[in-house]
């Protein structure tokens, strides 16, 4: 079911309510929430229509060329968020999310859907833009974490490393609760499915006219997929990153 | 006696500050040594460099024939074991607390295994209840902390034991107990820097830093 170009913008009008509260309440989001939702638009709008040519052409180059681009301004973004170690973390955070889709990608593609032709566009960017935003947002906050529990008691660090313990066994309790917080809330997101939420996938299958049976096929792959992927890319981006940190003696590489 | 640390280092520094010149030391197995001199003369910098902890001087450590920077850290640090001034113990109970070390790869390589017996002895003669086994370290004091993270040091049975102002936080007379423990009962060898009067006096070699040279004073018990 299409919606028509009145029905976006009566869609659009629903701003209305969050515009009359933030007037209520003096809260400066206004000229925010303008900026957000026109590169919102301008941006899908584009991105649509380079959709639109891949999709049309289907050529293996031009879909491998654009997810290229994808991995490359997720590393990008992913390096602007992290307050420090920024030089370093580009290339950790490219491998980690390179790693993690062409070990998720082609299980997906090749082996569970196997679509006709077996590179399809159609179905590799939409599956790919999932899997690689989830990653990309687990990815930062796992490294954010993993920095902040090392950060915030060194002193733990330095007391196990003075007693025989190497970096890796010194960072192995900061290393679990990154991990545990970055994939906990995922976990109880997942258990929730159904009940509590419609995951977005399966709302818009349904919605564009599939079945609700292939619909729910989808999502349980896709949160697989992206389960998969996230915790590989979080493991390999503290690994990577923790064989950095720490020098030969293995003491903090800033500290000295 | 056997030599088991030569130190040979021409500058300590911290940052752009020189702390100390020309140190020539030697360690024997069994020696008993104080580090001292005043706040920021560089006793810590030194205790530091000795486990790998501090790379700010110029010159060699040979520990056991060999140069210490060639050793892999995690087995040096095994053998030659800091107790910080405060102590970390971790977050579980501290039955737990004195076996992590047991799973470290360097640590089980060297063949130690953690002596149940010897840690309640430690406990008795430390004046530890038996009870702190199963207490977690956030509800212990300041003092008992330190008298633990010594204990698994000692059960560790290092080589040596470089010990960082550990009786700051204990009375006179659990101070004493330490001190007479470790420099009569105890067989390894310790360098340990202390403000503590009652430890200054006892001491067999005493490393003293003043103006930034060590002048070695033999003397105590």
């Amino acid at each position: 079911m299409d919606i028509s170009y009145w029905g976006l913008f009566f869609s659009l009008l629903l701003l209305a309510f969050p515009l009359f509260i933030f007037w209520h309440l003096k809260l400066k989001l206004t000229r925010q929430l303008l900026i957000s939702f026109g590169r919102m638009i301008a941006q899908l709008a584009l991105i649509g229509i380079w959709l639109q040519i891949l999709l049309d052409k289907n050529n293996i180059w031009l879909t491998l060329g654009w997810l290229l681009i994808m991995i490359t301004n997720a590393v990008i973004i992913l390096r602007n968020r992290m307050k420090s170690h920024k030089r370093i973390l580009a290339p950790i955070f490219f491998i980690a999310l390179a790693a993690a889709s062409l070990i998720v990608m082609p299980w997906v593609l090749f082996v569970v859907i196997r679509p006709n032709p077996l590179f399809s566009a159609e179905v590799v960017i939409p599956i790919y833009g999932m899997v690689l935003g989830n990653t990309m947002n687990s990815c930062a906050l796992a490294m954010e974490r993993f920095e902040g529990k090392l950060s915030d008691n060194w002193k733990a660090y330095y007391t196990l490393i003075s007693l025989g313990a190497s970096d890796w066994e010194a960072a192995l309790p900061a290393f679990r609760q990154a991990m545990h917080i970055s994939l906990l809330p995922r976990l109880l997101s997942i258990a929730a499915m159904g009940i509590v939420s419609l995951p977005g996938m399966m709302s818009g299958q349904i919605l564009g006219g599939a079945s609700a049976l292939v619909a729910i096929k989808y999502q349980v792959m896709i949160m697989a997929a992206i389960f998969s992927s996230v915790t590989i890319a979080d493991y390999l981006a503290i690994r990577l990153y923790l064989k950095w940190r720490f020098d030969q003696f293995y003491l903090p590489k800033e500290e000295r | 006696m056997s030599e088991l640390l030569k130190i040979r280092i021409d500058r300590l520094y911290y940052g752009k500050r020189n702390l100390v010149e020309n140190i020539d030391l030697t360690v024997n197995k069994g020696d008993k040594i104080l580090l001292a001199g005043t706040t920021g003369s560089g006793k810590t910098s030194l205790l530091n460099s000795l486990n790998l902890m501090n790379q700010s001087y110029e010159g060699e450590i040979v520990f056991d024939g060999r140069a210490i920077t060639g050793c892999p850290p995690q087995f040096l640090r095994s053998r030659i074991l800091m107790v910080m001034q405060e102590p970390w113990l971790g977050e579980g109970i501290v039955e737990d607390i004195l076996a992590e070390p047991f799973s470290f790869a360097a640590v089980r390589k060297r063949g130690i295994k953690k002596d149940d017996k010897m840690i309640l002895e430690l406990f008795d003669l430390f004046k530890l209840p038996q009870e702190h086994l199963k207490k977690k370290a956030e509800q212990l004091s300041g003092g008992e902390k330190q008298r633990i993270a010594l204990i698994r040091a000692l059960i560790m049975k290092p080589e040596i034991l470089l010990l960082d102002e550990i009786s700051s936080a204990l009375d006179q007379g659990t101070s004493r107990i330490v001190a007479e423990y470790l420099l009569k009962s105890y067989p390894g060898t310790i360098i340990a820097i202390s403000h503590d009067p009652l430890w200054q006096a006892h001491w067999q070699i005493q490393w003293h830093i003043k103006d930034g040279i060590i002048h070695i004073i033999q003397g105590g018990e």
